[in-house]
């Protein structure tokens, strides 16, 4: 199926399915759900294994339990700023000499703070004023010091340190994520070398430094750039989302707005990982060749002597029901393209397995009916493509269907082909046929799931982090078995209605002459 | 959807081919074990608690090895069981590809391959085969690119046979009809369409064809013309005149026996006659039109410019391969180790995606190239660390340490080249498609344990050129074209509206 919507697949609850262990499909090979070994260190953290002996390699997926949602008003994107500056080394990776690093680095976050904070009054002041004035003799004096702190700072740096390390061990696929729930950390070594990756995690547990700030900020509002202010589909579903979601931290690009990026600072950056980065907040799923009891007298020795931190805060925000349609639309230079949203209890309530059922009968392969009907057959859409649990699954979140339509045809033709099939979700039951498809296609495909170590990795830290227990996908595929296509009809019914839908449409806008202001201060 | 729509934001992105060695390890049932006992240290080194001074032994591992063997027809078919999961996978490489179009129907070759998959067969139609796969959970594709077509089957053990006769039948014997053609061509359209959307894609194929020049197999694009022009019976001829069983590589790795596989392929693939099959030839690049340096820009109203600089370069069959490949790890290729990461992003903060990248093949001249995206305000001086960059590489050798790093970074990881049954048919399928050696990746990883400082310098003066570099930069116009003022003479590319 031709996708246009191209955010990152973090997780999806394919490799269910699989873990269940009933299906027939893999009668003859052991259950999976019976190979993973499960450990609870003393503060908290917990340690998922499972052996996989077919060549001398080992997957690591350390997730935590913190993301988008946890920030407040005028600090959005500092989960993921935070995931930046946790490559930047510890006390003892990364520098060349701490001790005198550290006093640098606190002259230099107390100078660039107040940089901040004065190149904002004055900004305000200015447009009070209604006149761009030239920065005062204070601010060109605090920049001055800046930058002559900044390149003292950068005397001590070793670049990169701790991805080096992993590189030179023949790690591979060295990367991390940010989304709306989790904060993950990946890595694949030779089997062999498990003890450089819990040293090194373990010391940026216990001792992260956050060196380099500012010129991280700068990357990260490039890498806001490229992935939104640049991308039809990343702009598109940024107002989307921010449309559907009034209240809820769901709402808010985890990226960050721009202005916020610009804002942040060390010393909430620091408060940030205090709060979130402890031991009790985090999972990690190691598959590979390893001998378990081997790994947990190593992280044992290694993180387990890591304080648990104090208890996250609570989440109190809930988005309210919506009562009424909301629509929004993008102005891009690029062809057009729809998103429908509607809200959706999340993971664990009955109703969000048939959720499950009706996503795959919509448009999972070709023969799906929306593929069918409007790729297909009235040939109205380019492509299209659904998602149950956009943009997160701690907190109820949205159905979304995304299409593209097929020139002369418009996004509104389009939004009417999708509402006539949701329209006969509720009055039609499924067929016998559609639903046996779709078992097979999930239990199909769980088992190719399994083809790699660090998607297996990848799967069991991602349910224990937001579901409680991996356990929770040895029950789903049984729940998805026992939805009824009255249990379908029943959902439609109640949540895929007009006032329950937020509809975000790209429109195309021709190329503007006029040069965008380069109004950021660079550092 | 199983294929979710999700937010998530990542540190940096993997890029394709970590040295830009496209076949960066080897394929043979040898031990891979490396001895660079200098460098690696050994097991007795081993300290717990520094990770600057942790030593590991190279780890030890013998990749079971595949069988090959060749139908009567000329069918070549690897094999290689892997009994963990109840999993059957058949890939295929056919000798066909894009650079056979014909100048004035561009798209072709692609066109021929994407139906072939949703045409229907001889013997079942588009539906039928559509409602059978899916219903049987399994996947078939087929795709033409330049040099080469592929072909696929995904299918669980029980259904096998059945599978297997659909992705013969698709490949031996497809339908083209004619309201898939039709479904095919409005795709194409609307794909060109929307080929100027983002200013990723702007800058991806602008690139190739200010290196390669409009109109060359590598850089050349599909018009509304071309595709207009484009008929059933193209598609059928296409199919016939490149697609033949002497042509085709096929891999079959998974959960199977190995005597009842050959029977079967057999079965599906025995009775089909023999082809003339084509040599991939690509023409060359005019030696005055890619010798020389330019300068473009594009614009497109966006908040960075997007950014490639670089120039044509060797063939993978070239004897400064390997060292090319390495010095690019060393300047660009390697993300975090390499010195573009480290001074355009780590120090400057200039740039999220940063990098240099070597794409060599072993029919056409390759691609040597640097990129970036970033902000208006910071073009210049990113173009200025390119060239920097590129000029210490020239001047001066390589630190001991930056070689080591980049040798032991390929050893140690040379092990996951050899992770499943699949990648390591792939590969062997690979270099037979290509004529190289079985052993062609052992001999690249002797080539880089004894590369020295002075070879690193040597291929950088040769081919990292400043004269010759093509720059362009996708991003707002007036001010842009004042930016790059200082790399040479300016000009637009203005493109063509496509709707």
């Amino acid at each position: 199926m031709i996708s246009l919507a191209r955010m990152r697949t973090v997780s999806s609850l394919i490799l269910v399915w699989y873990l269940a262990a009933t299906t027939p499909t893999q009668a003859d090979s052991p259950s999976l759900a019976d190979r993973v070994i499960e450990h609870k260190l003393a503060n908290g953290m917990t340690v998922l294994m499972v052996e996989r002996h077919q060549a001398p390699i080992v997957s690591i997926n350390m997730t935590f339990g913190v993301g988008g949602v946890n920030e407040q008003v005028g600090q959005t994107g500092l989960a993921h700023l935070y995931e930046h500056m946790a490559f930047k080394g510890t006390r003892t990776i990364g520098t060349k000499d701490y001790e005198k690093e550290q006093a640098v680095l606190a002259e230099l976050d107390k100078v660039g703070t107040e940089l901040d904070r004065r190149e904002r009054e004055e900004a305000a002041l200015a447009y009070t004023e209604g006149k761009r004035a030239a920065p005062s003799e204070a601010v060109q004096q605090l920049q001055r010091r800046f930058k002559d702190l900044q390149d003292k700072a950068g005397d001590y740096v070793v670049g990169n340190e701790m991805a080096l390390l992993y590189q030179r061990h023949g790690g591979v696929g060295l990367n991390a994520s940010t989304g709306k729930d989790i904060t993950r950390y990946v890595i694949s070594l030779p089997a062999n070398r498990l003890p450089l990756w819990a040293a090194l995690e373990s010391d940026r547990m216990a001792h992260p430094v956050l060196r380099e700030f500012y010129k991280e900020r700068g990357v990260v509002m490039e890498e806001r750039r490229l992935r939104t202010d640049d991308s039809p589909n990343g702009l598109l579903y940024e107002t989307f989302t921010s449309t559907a979601f009034l209240a809820h931290q769901y709402g808010v690009p985890t990226i960050g707005w721009g202005s916020d990026i610009l804002s942040l600072t060390p010393a909430e950056t620091e408060a940030f990982f205090k709060t979130y980065y402890g031991p009790n907040n985090a999972t990690v799923a190691i598959v590979g060749d390893i001998d378990p009891k081997a790994v947990i007298a190593l992280i044992e020795q290694t993180f387990g002597k890591i304080p648990a931190a104090p208890p996250i805060p609570a989440l109190v925000t809930e988005e309210p029901p919506q009562r009424g349609e909301r629509r929004v639309e993008i102005e891009f230079d690029a062809e057009p393209a729809v998103a429908i949203g509607y809200h959706k209890p999340t993971i664990g309530d009955p109703d969000d397995f048939v959720f499950d059922v009706i996503d795959e009968v919509l448009t999972e392969g070709v023969t799906s009916r929306l593929y069918s009907k409007l790729v297909r057959d009235k040939r109205l859409a380019a492509s299209v493509l659904s998602d149950t649990n956009y943009p997160g699954v701690r907190a109820p979140n949205l159905f979304v269907i995304a299409a593209t339509p097929l020139a002369p045809h418009t996004t509104s033709e389009v939004e009417t082909a999708i509402y006539e099939e949701l329209e006969r979700l509720k009055t039609e039951p499924i067929s016998a046929k559609e639903f046996e498809r779709v078992l097979n296609g999930l239990d199909a495909d769980l088992v190719r799931s399994l083809r790699s170590n660090s998607g297996l990795a990848s799967q069991l830290a991602f349910y224990q982090t937001v579901a409680g227990s991996w356990r929770y996908v040895v029950n789903a595929r049984d729940r998805i078995a026992a939805v009824t296509p009255a249990d379908v009809q029943r959902v439609a019914t109640q949540y895929l209605i007009k006032s329950n839908r937020t509809v975000g449409v790209l429109v195309k806008k021709a190329p503007d002459k006029k040069i965008a202001a380069a109004g950021e201060v660079a550092r | 959807m199983r294929r979710v729509i999700r937010e998530a934001y990542l540190v940096k992105r993997e890029r394709d081919g970590g040295c830009g060695m496209r076949r960066w390890a080897s394929v043979l049932a040898v031990v891979v074990v490396i001895a660079l006992q200098a460098m690696v240290g050994l097991a007795a080194d081993l300290a717990l608690d520094n990770p600057r001074t942790m030593r590991f032994p190279t780890v030890e591992f013998n990749p079971p090895d595949a069988e090959r063997l060749v139908l009567e027809n000329g069918m070549v078919v690897y094999l290689l069981e892997d009994h963990e999961l109840p999993l059957v996978t058949i890939n295929a490489t056919l000798r066909t590809g894009s650079w056979l179009d014909p100048a004035d129907k561009v798209g072709l070759a692609g066109m021929t391959g994407a139906v072939m998959r949703t045409g229907g067969s001889a013997r079942m139609s588009p539906e039928e085969i559509d409602e059978e796969l899916e219903q049987l959970a399994a996947t078939v594709s087929v795709g033409f690119a330049k040099e080469s077509g592929s072909a696929s089957l995904d299918v669980l053990k029980k259904d096998l046979k059945r599978g297997l006769q659909i992705f013969a039948d698709l490949l031996r014997r497809p339908a083209f009809d004619r309201s898939r053609v039709e479904l095919a061509k409005l795709q194409a359209l609307e794909g060109i369409r929307r080929r100027q959307d983002s200013p990723g894609a702007i800058v991806g194929r602008e690139f190739a064809k200010l290196l390669y020049g409009a109109e060359h197999p590598s850089a050349r694009e599909t018009s509304i013309r071309s595709i207009d022009s484009i008929t059933r019976e193209d598609l059928v001829a296409f199919h016939q005149q490149t697609v033949h069983p002497n042509g085709i590589i096929l891999g079959v790795t998974g959960d199977f026996d190995k005597l009842a596989m050959m029977a079967l392929l057999r079965e599906v693939f025995g009775d089909w006659a023999k082809g003339t099959v084509p040599e991939v030839t690509i023409p060359a690049v005019p030696e005055t039109d890619f010798k020389t340096g330019a300068v473009r820009f594009v614009n497109k109203d966006t908040s960075q410019t997007h950014l490639r600089v670089g120039h044509l370069t060797i063939k993978e069959t070239d004897p400064d391969y390997v060292a090319v490949a390495i010095a690019n790890d060393i300047l660009g290729g390697s993300s975090f180790r390499s010195r573009l990461f480290n001074d355009v992003r780590t120090k400057r903060g200039l740039a999220y995606s940063v990098g240099s990248g070597l794409r060599a093949s072993v029919y056409d001249e390759g691609v040597w190239l640097m990129r970036a995206e970033t902000k208006l305000s910071s073009t210049q001086e990113v173009v200025n660390r390119f060239v920097a960059n590129m000029e210490r590489m020239r001047n001066e050798p390589v630190t001991d340490a930056e070689l080591a790093e980049a040798k032991e970074a390929y050893v140690n990881s040379f092990v996951f080249s050899f992770t499943s049954a699949s990648s390591i048919v792939s590969r062997l399928m690979d270099l037979e498609y290509d004529g190289l050696p079985k052993d062609w990746l052992q001999q690249i990883r002797d080539k880089v344990v004894k590369l020295t400082k002075e070879d690193i310098q040597r291929v950088a003066k040769a081919h990292f050129n400043p004269e010759r570099l093509r720059i362009l930069a996708v991003g707002s116009g007036e001010a842009l074209s004042k930016v790059l003022a200082s790399f040479g003479e300016v000009k637009e590319i203005t493109l063509a509206p496509e709707s």
